[in-house]
This record gives C-alpha cells, structure tokens and sequence, in this order.
C-alpha cells in the first residue's frame, strides 16, 4: 500500500539573525552566524527548511570561575585567568562557533571593574578571535545598564548579540543596541506570554525583530527541562502558525544549567550508584543540549569542550537530509 | 471600666466611649463612619485622623494615625479629614430607575403573578346555623371566591384573626403569600386595604446593601435605599471575612449581625419615610453572593475558602423574619436566593434572570465587574460561570490614591499627548481626593496613550519630567498637586497601583477567554455583552476596552444592566412562578473551576499587558 507522508503546511517561520560583521560590513569578524530561518519543526528537513545548523557558543568568564566544577575548569588549565586565552582555546581547540563574553568581574561584589575596563576585555577578545561575540554583563541592572551600552558604543560596527534585556529592564540595553546597531537577548522566565510581551515591548521601541534572540530561560536535565522544551516547542509552533512576535531564534544557557545540577557535580565515592563523575557531567551538558535541540533550539551556549564535541557531532547527523 | 470622652472634630461631635475602644468605633457611635476597608488590620492605611488634643494637651502639629490601631486611653479630641470618611456613594445611588417593572421584558410572555397579594374579603356572618370558626369561614371565602385551596395562617394572624373580623364587622384585607404553590395568610387588617400590598427586594452585596420597596400590584418601585454594609469593619472581601468568623468565637454571630443590622436600618428609612408599619410587609426576596448568604442565614461560611471550595448548600430554606432578626412582620417570609457554586451565588443567578439571557438564543456574557469578578456565558441551551476574583482595585481598594465613587474621587481624566497636562474631573465638582474605578480605567487609558507606561505597565524615565517621580513606594505619576487637591495631598498614581489594576482587567478578561475556551467558541461568537454592578454604569466602553479589559466588540453590543442581582430579586417578588425559574437557572449553569489546569493561569498572564500580549484580539480598538 503506497503511504503518503503527511507533511505539515506551516504559515510562519523563524526569522533570521545575524550575528557579527566582516570588514566588508563594517566589522573586525572573519565569519559571521547566522541562526533561524527555520520554517519546520526541529530537523524535519522533508517538510521544510532548516538553512542555518544551530550554533554552540562557549562560555567565557572575564574573571578565574572559582565555583566552577573541577571538571571544567581542567579543560582550560592555564587559560582560567585570561579570557583571551581562553576564548581563544574555545575556537582553535574546540570550535566554537562563537565566544559568549560573561562580564562578571563588573560586579560590585567580584571585582566591581569600571565599564573602561569592561570595554578593554571585550575589545582584547575581538582582537584575539576572528568568531562573533555575544557579550553579557554580570546581572545586577544598574551595573548593566553602564556596562553594556559602553561595550555596544565601543564596538559598534562589530554586531554583538547583547544581553540581557528583561521585563523589568530593557530600556537601557535596547536603545544601545539600535544606536550602535548590535543584536540583542531578550530574557524571560520560562513564560511564553512574558516573551511574547517583552518581544512587543523592545519592537515597539523601535529595534526589529531581526535583531532580537530568544533566551526563555531554559532548565538543566533534571531539573525542568521539561519545561524548558514545551516552551520551546510552543514557541516554534506558534511561530510556524504565523505569530511574528514569537517568530525569532533562540537561546539557551546550557552549560550554566547543567552544571548547576548535583548530578554533574558529585563524586562516584559519595554516589557510587551514578558513575564515574566527570563522564557524567559531560553527558549532563551534552544530554541538556541535545534535548533542547530537538525542541528546536538555536544556540547553545556551552561550557566544556567534550560536551561540545558531542553536541557538534549530533547537529552534523540531524542536519543530514532524512531519507524521508 | 472608665470612660473617655472623644471629641471629632470639625463638626464638634463628643462621645464617651470605654478605655481602649477604637477610634473608628469611637467614630461610629457619634454617627460618622470611617473608611476600614481592611477590616482594622491596620494595613490599608485608609482610616487615617489626626490627635489635635490628648488628655488636655494640645497636639498642633501631630502626624496622621491610623484610627484603626489608635486606642482611647485618655479623653481626646481627633479630627477625621475628609479623605477618611465614607460619604455618598455615587455608584449606589444613581443606579435606580423608577418606572414600573411590568414594564419589563420578563412580562412579555409571563402573567405577573406576585408573591404577596391583599384580598378583600367580605365574609357570611356568622349565626346559630352557621357556626363554622373564624379560620374556617376564611378558608371557606377564599376556596369559593378566589380558588385558593388548603390556605396555612401564620399564628400571629390567627391570634389577632377573631378580632380584627369582628372589629371590621366581617370584611376584612387578608395578606397572602404564596411560595411554591403554597399560601399562607400573614397578615389581617379589618375592612378595606389602606396601603397597597408591599413587598422588599433586597441585595446583599460584600460593599453595599440596597433595600428596594415595592408595591407588588404595580410592579412600582415605591422607594429605595443603600448603604454600606457593615460587615466591613471586618473585611472589605469575602474572604477576609470568613477568616474573622474562622478566628473569632462569635465571629459568624457578629457578622450576622452586621448585616442584619444594615439591612434593618435600611428597611426602617423606608418604611418610616413612606410612613408604612412594620406588619405590613409580608416578605422579603434577598439575593447575594454565596458567602454573603450564607452569613445571612448565619451559616458557617469555613469551607467555601478552602479545597474542594464547597459550599454548605446553594438552595435555602425560605425563613421567618423573626428567626433571622428582620425588623418586618414576624411572620414574613424571607426567600434567599439558590447560588450556583461557592463563588457564583444568588447575585448572579439574579442577574441572569433578570437579563432574560437563559431565555435568549442569543449568546450573552455576562460580566459583574467587581470584587469577586462573576462571569457568565450562555443562551437558552447552556450556560456556563466561572469567578475570576479580580480584587477589590475597581472599588478603590489596594490602591495608593483609591477610593469609592463618592463625592471627590476622580471619575474621569485626560492627559494632553504634548505638554503632558492632566486634566480631571471629580465627583460632585469637588476638589479632588482621590481616584476611582473609572478614573484609573482612564488613567491607565491615558498614560498609555501619551507614553508614561509602556504596555507591561512600567512608568517610562522619558515620559513627562515634573509629574514622574520617585515615591516611597517606586515610581509615581502625580495627576493632581497638592494645591489643587481636597486633602492638601498630592494624588497619584504609583507603579504598584497600575500594575494591581492590570491584574484585576487581566484577571475578569482571562476568565472570559478561559469560558470561551471551554465551550470552543471564538469572541466574535458573542452577541452582546452586559455589564452589571452599580460601577459598570461608569465604564467608558472605549477605554475599558483600550486597557483590555473587556473583549474589543463593537460597542453597540454592550449594555448597562446596573444592579441586575436587586432587579432580579425585584422579578421574583412579582412572579411567583419565578423562583421556580432562578432555581432551574442555578441547576443549569455549570460552574467553571479556573484553579484547576494550567489554561486559566496561561490566559492570566497574557493578560498582563496592555491591552493583552495577543495584540490581533484587540485590533478594533486601532492597536
Ligand atoms: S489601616 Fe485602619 S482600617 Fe485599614
């Protein structure tokens, strides 16, 4: 009997973002990413199309990550104390495809750096790797709203992904970001009304939905990632139905997530029943992003470099055109 | 225990009051009622009245007091500013018509048939070959005359019945009532009727009474009157409510009291004023909300508030008048009438039979916009409620600058798109105070419009410099100065307060799209929107529906029902077959219980917003 497959006619698609600029376009990148532009569900190549792979961005920290697991922090031996360094490990070693710059020693309480300071970090790591930079500060507003917009005048031409503008606070950052014409992450807390809200917010100010990223906050494995994927997934369908103000790429703080959870951290002595710890950590972060990719996930941010090898292996099979 | 003498000034009144009583019922037992919205917890912080003197010494310059937490330990003389007390309330008092209800819908295919009729009997004589007794020579009239079978009497009729039929020398004016095809004689006058027969619609609402007296021949409201209920000095909502009956030993007893009282002194007003006694009113048709009911009838109210929310009964006795402490003729009888669910009650199955909608085919929602937010959609073939509690903010309440719509409280304002100039208006041309319902459904229309919030209801830096400020509680927007104020306080409108009210619109707007859900229709399905409670009157469609509020319509769908819950009480005074009908309507509506699922909290949130985060649901009103 001839079986007909049945594919899905979608409305709507993800839009597309552009991250970074070469010479050309006014920037200093040797390559640029693209993310979205995804008019089918996750992978589902025979019913839509999918023309950018999703991207791994690795973390790096402006500051030595104490409270990082050991784990991780054995993969940057030597490089911990340096983020050129070790944003350009991330790209040589592991082939990232672009660095996420944490801001963190602008904290009052870890280092209180002045936005000067912050913008030299930035500008240093640009001049060391030919990759895009997505750069956010270090989570406490009124530091941000200083930081940030210092970064995006200083490095305008260059097309950072900014983060993060939230509910609370988003005016700052997205006018920043339209006058010295930067991407930005628009950050919500695991509600897809809120997102949707916030989208409105910041476009209405006058940014264009073509520079604004998805972070709907995601959850580890284990702890609400389940979550995390049903608004994912919700966000896509209601992309592909047409909702323009949900139609943007998206993002996900893997690594952070992950590695928060006791399972990635705890010794096999203390817990024999759950394996050798550092394969398990790796396989936490690498199971965390491989879920959310299939809930269509655009870009990962990620820690450590066998987890992103992984990862990366796992995107070259799914964007394999299936046999369907 | 000593006594202290209280002074409240300006009007010079002095009361003695024991040591440690109140200020606010100090105030009270000189007649003037201070604001206690909650419930003096001393939390709300709008009971506020000055010290000017305390055991004799003078206070010139003292700060505001909480009434509610001030105690009388010494003699004092206090000065309660106008801001604090409770004075008209507009909303009450204009909603009332005066025609007759017999002109209304309802009559169109229904014989008006009221509960309580007078008949004028002229009876046989009695004499040695006819010596049937009193009762039975009644009984006998009204088989033979009037085709009422197997007639009861109420024992204060029958003790008075021997006289009064000799007194008017066989012709006499007998008072029936009839409920449920049964009739009982509750009252006896001797020869013709002098008053017509009469009847009390009452509703019993968590912030107001309202007592309307009608003439049941004519279907004529003789006369009205409203007043707060006095519950209140122990919540301003249902809820807080409960839980003083919960924690206090005559908890339910003194909240039945209250409102017994506040019913009793409005009837009083009535009757002394159309100069009507007591005995001449036979009965009484009250409608309110669950909780309110059940402290009528002084039943426990605990487990209406907690899990599965259930409520002792939602159809209730009718009682005598004596058994619950109403000042009318002890034998009259009291219907209460049937709820729907613990959150749905007697109100609102009043409302609904008073709109006419269960008989309609066309698709009504129906919205009581107020503390408890009732909502119901349907038509002849189903019917379906739900509450969305949206808070007391359109009463004023939990608001910085709230208040009733009384005298001074800004009902309507506009906000020039360039220079930022607010322009108000306040109640009774009075300077203003502060602000209600309507004038914060404007407010946030306006501030929108002209760029002060943005949609999430956040006070933008750049929008006009000298009225956006910093205030103790964030940010504010001033709408009126302190100079041009009636408290010499400036009035404004903080960004807690804005987002209370987003929370209230969102509440009632997705408890709408969670109904319409449920039953898989669309909004355009609806055919026409009527809003009741005595604040809807003052909504401007326009705006309302500007901040998301209700559903963006054209505006020729909705209508203004005022106070459907005492219309309806009013319909079944006049139609015995009524109360048959309330009760059918109280079986059919299916209750909707929106804490269960995920779908009402998902609706709420994108609700949030102005007007909602689906801006294609509002595209009529020109987003
Ligand atoms: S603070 Fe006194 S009554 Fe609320």
């Amino acid at each position: 009997m001839p079986v007909q497959t049945i594919k899905e006619r979608n409305a709507g698609k993800v839009g597309v973002v552009t991250i970074g600029a070469t010479q050309e376009q006014g920037g200093t990148r040797t390559s640029v990413v693209k993310i979205g532009g995804e008019s089918s569900l996750p992978f589902l190549h025979f019913e839509g199309e999918m023309p950018n792979k999703p991207v791994i961005a690795m973390e790096v920290v402006d500051r030595v990550p104490e409270e990082w697991n050991d784990e991780v922090k054995n993969a940057f031996t030597g490089v911990l104390d340096n983020p050129v360094a070790w944003a350009k490990k991330c790209v040589e070693g592991c082939g990232a495809d672009l660095i996420f710059l944490r801001l963190q020693s602008a904290d009052p309480e870890l280092g209180n750096k002045s936005p000067e300071d912050c913008v030299k970090t930035v500008k240093d790591v640009l001049a060391a790797v030919g990759v895009p930079l997505a750069v956010v500060g270090c989570g406490v507003d009124e530091v941000d709203n200083k930081i940030i917009p210092a970064v995006a005048e200083a490095c305008a031409g260059e097309n950072l992904l900014l983060g993060f503008a939230s509910q609370e606070n988003y005016n700052t950052i997205v006018a920043a970001c339209m006058v010295h014409k930067h991407n930005l992450i628009a950050q919500t807390p695991l509600d897809i009304n809120i997102c949707k809200q916030l989208n409105i917010l910041i476009t209405e100010m006058g940014l264009t939905a073509d520079k604004i990223v998805l972070d709907t906050n995601i959850g580890g494995l284990g702890y609400g990632i389940e979550y995390a994927y049903s608004i994912l997934e919700r966000g896509r369908l209601g992309t592909l139905q047409g909702d323009r103000m949900l139609a943007m790429p998206t993002l996900g703080t893997v690594g952070f997530e992950a590695w928060k959870a006791k399972e990635a951290n705890v010794s096999i002595e203390e817990f024999p029943g759950w394996g050798e710890q550092k394969e398990r950590g790796i396989l936490w972060e690498a199971m965390t992003a491989t879920a959310l990719l299939q809930s269509g996930l655009d870009l990962l941010v990620m820690r450590h470099p066998e987890a992103v090898k992984l990862v990366q292996k796992n995107i070259a099979d799914l964007m394999e055109p299936s046999s369907v | 225990m000593d006594k202290f003498s209280v002074t409240i000034m300006p009007e010079n009144l002095t009361v003695y009051v024991p040591q440690g009583t109140n200020l606010i019922n100090a105030a009270k037992t000189a007649g003037i009622d201070i604001e206690s919205p909650c419930g003096c917890r001393g939390t709300c912080g709008k009971c506020q009245v000055k010290i000017i003197n305390l055991g004799g010494v003078d206070c010139p310059d003292s700060d505001y007091v909480l009434a509610c937490q001030t105690r009388v330990e010494k003699d004092m003389v206090i000065e309660a500013p106008q801001f604090s007390r409770l004075t008209k309330h507009k909303v009450l008092l204009s909603s009332e018509e005066k025609e007759s209800l017999l002109e209304h819908g309802y009559f169109k295919d229904v014989e008006v048939n009221p509960l309580c009729k007078k008949i004028y009997a002229e009876l046989d004589k009695p004499d040695l070959t006819d010596s049937m007794s009193d009762l039975d020579r009644v009984r006998m009239h009204l088989m033979k005359n009037c085709g009422i079978e197997d007639v009861k009497i109420s024992i204060s009729a029958l003790r008075k019945l021997s006289n009064v039929v000799r007194e008017g020398d066989f012709n006499i004016t007998l008072t029936i009532v009839t409920i449920k095809d049964s009739a009982e004689i509750i009252n006896i006058e001797a020869g013709k009727p002098d008053s017509p027969s009469l009847g009390l619609a009452v509703d019993i609402g968590t912030t107001t009474v309202v007592v309307n007296l009608i003439d049941t021949e004519n279907g004529k409201i003789i006369d009205s009157a409203g007043t707060y209920n006095k519950q209140s000095a122990y919540g301003s909502d249902v809820i807080s409510r409960i839980v003083y009956c919960d924690e206090n030993d005559n908890g339910l007893e003194l909240l039945q009291k209250a409102v017994i009282e506040t019913i009793n002194e409005l009837i009083d007003t009535v009757l002394k004023k159309n100069k009507i006694n007591k005995s001449d009113i036979p009965v009484m048709v009250c409608a309110g909300n669950t909780v309110m009911s059940h402290m009528f009838l002084n039943m426990p109210p605990t487990f209406i508030r907690l899990e599965p929310y259930v409520p002792g009964a939602s159809k209730y006795p009718v009682v005598s008048s004596k058994d619950l402490g109403i000042n009318i003729n002890p034998d009259a009888k009291v219907i209460t009438l049937p709820s729907v669910a613990s959150y749905v009650g007697g109100d609102i199955t009043s409302g609904v039979l008073s709109t006419l909608m269960s008989k309609s085919e066309l698709l009504t929602l129906f919205i009581d916009v107020g503390t408890n937010g009732e909502l119901v959609l349907g038509n002849s073939d189903w019917m379906v409620s739900c509450s969305c509690s949206a808070g007391p903010a359109f009463e004023g309440s939990g608001i910085t600058c709230g208040m009733r719509a009384m005298d001074g409280a800004i009902d309507w304002i506009e906000i020039d798109k360039e220079s930022m100039e607010v322009k108000v208006r306040a109640i009774g041309n009075k300077k203003p105070l502060g602000i209600c319902g309507s004038g914060l459904i404007y407010s946030l229309s306006e501030m929108l419009d002209s760029g002060i919030i943005d949609r999430a209801g956040n006070i933008l830096e750049n929008g006009s410099s000298i009225r956006v400020r910093m205030g103790n509680e964030g940010k504010e927007f001033v709408l009126v100065f302190a100079k041009d104020s009636g408290s010499g306080r400036d009035v404004v409108v903080t960004e807690g307060d804005i987002k209370n009210l987003i929370r209230a619109k969102g509440a009632i707007f997705a408890g709408i799209r969670t109904m319409l859900q449920q039953v898989e229709l669309d909004v355009d399905a609806i055919d026409r929107v009527y809003i009741a409670g005595g604040f809807g009157n003052y909504i401007n469609i326009t705006d309302a529906v500007n901040i998301g509020l209700f559903p963006d319509l054209p505006a020729d769908k909705y209508a203004y029902i005022g106070n459907s819950s005492v219309h309806g009480a009013m319909l079944v005074l006049l139609c015995q077959e009524a109360l048959y009908e309330i009760e059918d309507i109280s079986d059919r509506i299916t209750y909707i219980e929106l804490s269960i699922g995920n779908k009402f909290m998902d609706e709420f949130i994108s609700a949030l917003f102005i007007p909602h985060t689906n801006l294609n649901l509002f595209q009529r009103c020109g987003v």
